[in-house]
């Protein structure tokens, strides 16, 4: 069978267990399951065997923009510069920053070696948000422990940060941007400026 | 040897001069509350020299430490790597028991010692690990923090990276509490400590390749993603990885951003 029409076939299937999942996350399942079968999800979509590189990053870009709550993180990893920028400033930005999440993570994804999710725990973190706490298991070496930030509205998760061994993705993000406003001097733009840079297929 | 102190001695003036030029920009405006906010929580007065030293750090690290590392990784088999990593982690041991005690951790005081003594004596000094105890890690200046010190501003030193006043603090009541460095220093055998900061440095350095270079390519200001993961980082190390009671970083909120949006909305009805 040729790439092409593998890839194809692959994306078929991912749309069709995208199709089978959403249902029963909108219904029944608490913030904990939910973390679980996206878990699992996400490993059996990155571990499939003869998939192209293309087509593995398509999967990630589905499954990320699932579950992931990414109206809320952009606006809150731009913090206080959220409401100075314009309506216009705004949409740039947050269709920037959704390609650059997706291109920084996915290439993580790429080093995928026998990892397992293994989730041991909830906790409450502030009204809609809960905090599922798991463990990435490695075959080798020692085990990483995951906190995921989940924020609930009627009855849907979407993950809104993660944080890995108490560092969190969306702190350390929104630090980040920070410094490039205030040291590019021009406002949101320099960063716009960068993120188009970075999301530039070369990169 | 001479050429490399020449270059540091160049980047750190070079560093200074900036700082003073740039002192006056560094202030932010008096009328922004939120601005000066900011300033005050990334608390990073020296930052053109702490940019100065990261840099040369880098650079360092990209001719010396990271290729070395590399070859370590392909030179030396695992379970060589392995005895290098536990008898390092056993020689450090005595530092980190003092610490668990000034601490008042009787459980990871007892863990520490158990594992110092069962390796030591039955692990041949340390090179094999052969208890079930699983290895934690402490140091003077988290052991500061736990009694209350505040980090005090951000610095990076050359070669050490990262430190915090705090945490430089923390570096010297360590070299002082360690059996190793008296050692070392009664015995006239100067070499030992720096012996053994290159082989914790390579150590260390060999099991983050990937990862550094993962950050490295995804940030767009490394400096500042830098700073952000080593406070993040030390907080969790000084809470023993336990979920903090209180929010972590007060001045940030999930919810802001909706109630400025819901402000922002009932602005523009008015």
């Amino acid at each position: 069978m040729s790439a092409r029409r593998l890839s194809s076939l692959a994306s078929a299937l991912v749309l069709f267990m995208l199709l089978c999942l959403l249902p029963a996350s909108a219904e029944t399942l608490g913030p904990r399951q939910f973390i679980e079968s996206l878990g699992e999800e996400t490993i059996g979509a990155i571990t499939r065997e003869n998939i192209s590189e293309e087509a593995r990053f398509g999967e990630f870009e589905r499954l990320f923009r699932m579950a992931f709550d990414i109206d809320a993180i952009s606006r809150f990893v731009l913090g206080r510069y959220w409401r100075r920028a314009t309506k216009e400033q705004q949409r740039e930005y947050q269709s920037l920053f959704a390609d650059f999440i997706v291109h920084t993570y996915a290439s993580r994804f790429r080093q995928y070696s026998g990892e397992t999710l293994a989730v041991n725990g909830e906790r409450e973190a502030s009204g809609r948000d809960t905090i599922v706490s798991s463990q990435i298991n490695t075959p080798e070496g020692p085990s990483v422990r995951v906190d995921w930030r989940v924020r609930t509205k009627r009855d849907d998760h979407k993950i809104v940060d993660v944080i890995v061994e108490g560092v969190s993705m969306a702190i350390t993000q929104r630090h980040e941007f920070a410094s490039v406003i205030r040291r590019g001097g021009e406002g949101i733009e320099t960063l716009i400026a960068e993120l188009r840079k970075k999301s530039k297929p070369t990169n | 040897m001479t050429l490399t102190g020449r270059f540091v001695i160049r980047a750190l003036s070079a560093a200074f001069a900036a700082n003073v030029v740039l002192a006056a920009c560094a202030t932010p405006p008096a009328d922004d509350p939120e601005a000066r906010a900011e300033l005050a929580a990334i608390n990073d007065p020296w930052e053109p020299f702490n940019r100065a030293v990261f840099e040369f750090n880098r650079a360092v690290d990209q001719v010396l430490f990271e290729p070395v590392a590399q070859a370590y990784r392909g030179v030396v088999p695992d379970f060589g790597r392995e005895m290098v990593k536990n008898f390092l982690n056993n020689l450090r041991s005595p530092v980190i028991l003092a610490n668990d005690v000034l601490q008042g951790e009787k459980d990871r005081a007892g863990d520490t010692g158990s594992r110092l003594m069962a390796n030591t004596i039955f692990g041949l000094g340390g090179l094999f690990d052969i208890t079930e105890i699983e290895f934690h890690n402490e140091d003077f200046g988290q052991t500061l923090a736990v009694w209350g010190v505040d980090e005090g501003p951000y610095l990076v030193l050359p070669l050490l990276g990262p430190s915090p006043i705090r945490d430089t603090v923390g570096l010297v009541g360590d070299t002082l509490m360690d059996p190793v460095f008296w050692y070392a220093h009664n015995t006239e055998h100067y070499a030992i400590p720096w012996v053994r900061f290159g082989m914790r440095a390579n150590d260390t350095r060999s099991r983050n390749i990937e990862t550094l270079d993962e950050i490295e390519r995804g940030a767009i200001d490394f400096y500042a993603t830098v700073r952000s993961l080593y406070r993040q980082r030390r907080n969790d190390e000084i809470l023993n990885g336990k979920p903090p009671q209180s929010v972590p970083m007060a001045e940030i909120s999930w919810d802001e951003d909706e109630e400025a949006e819901t402000n922002q909305a009932s602005a523009v009805v008015k």
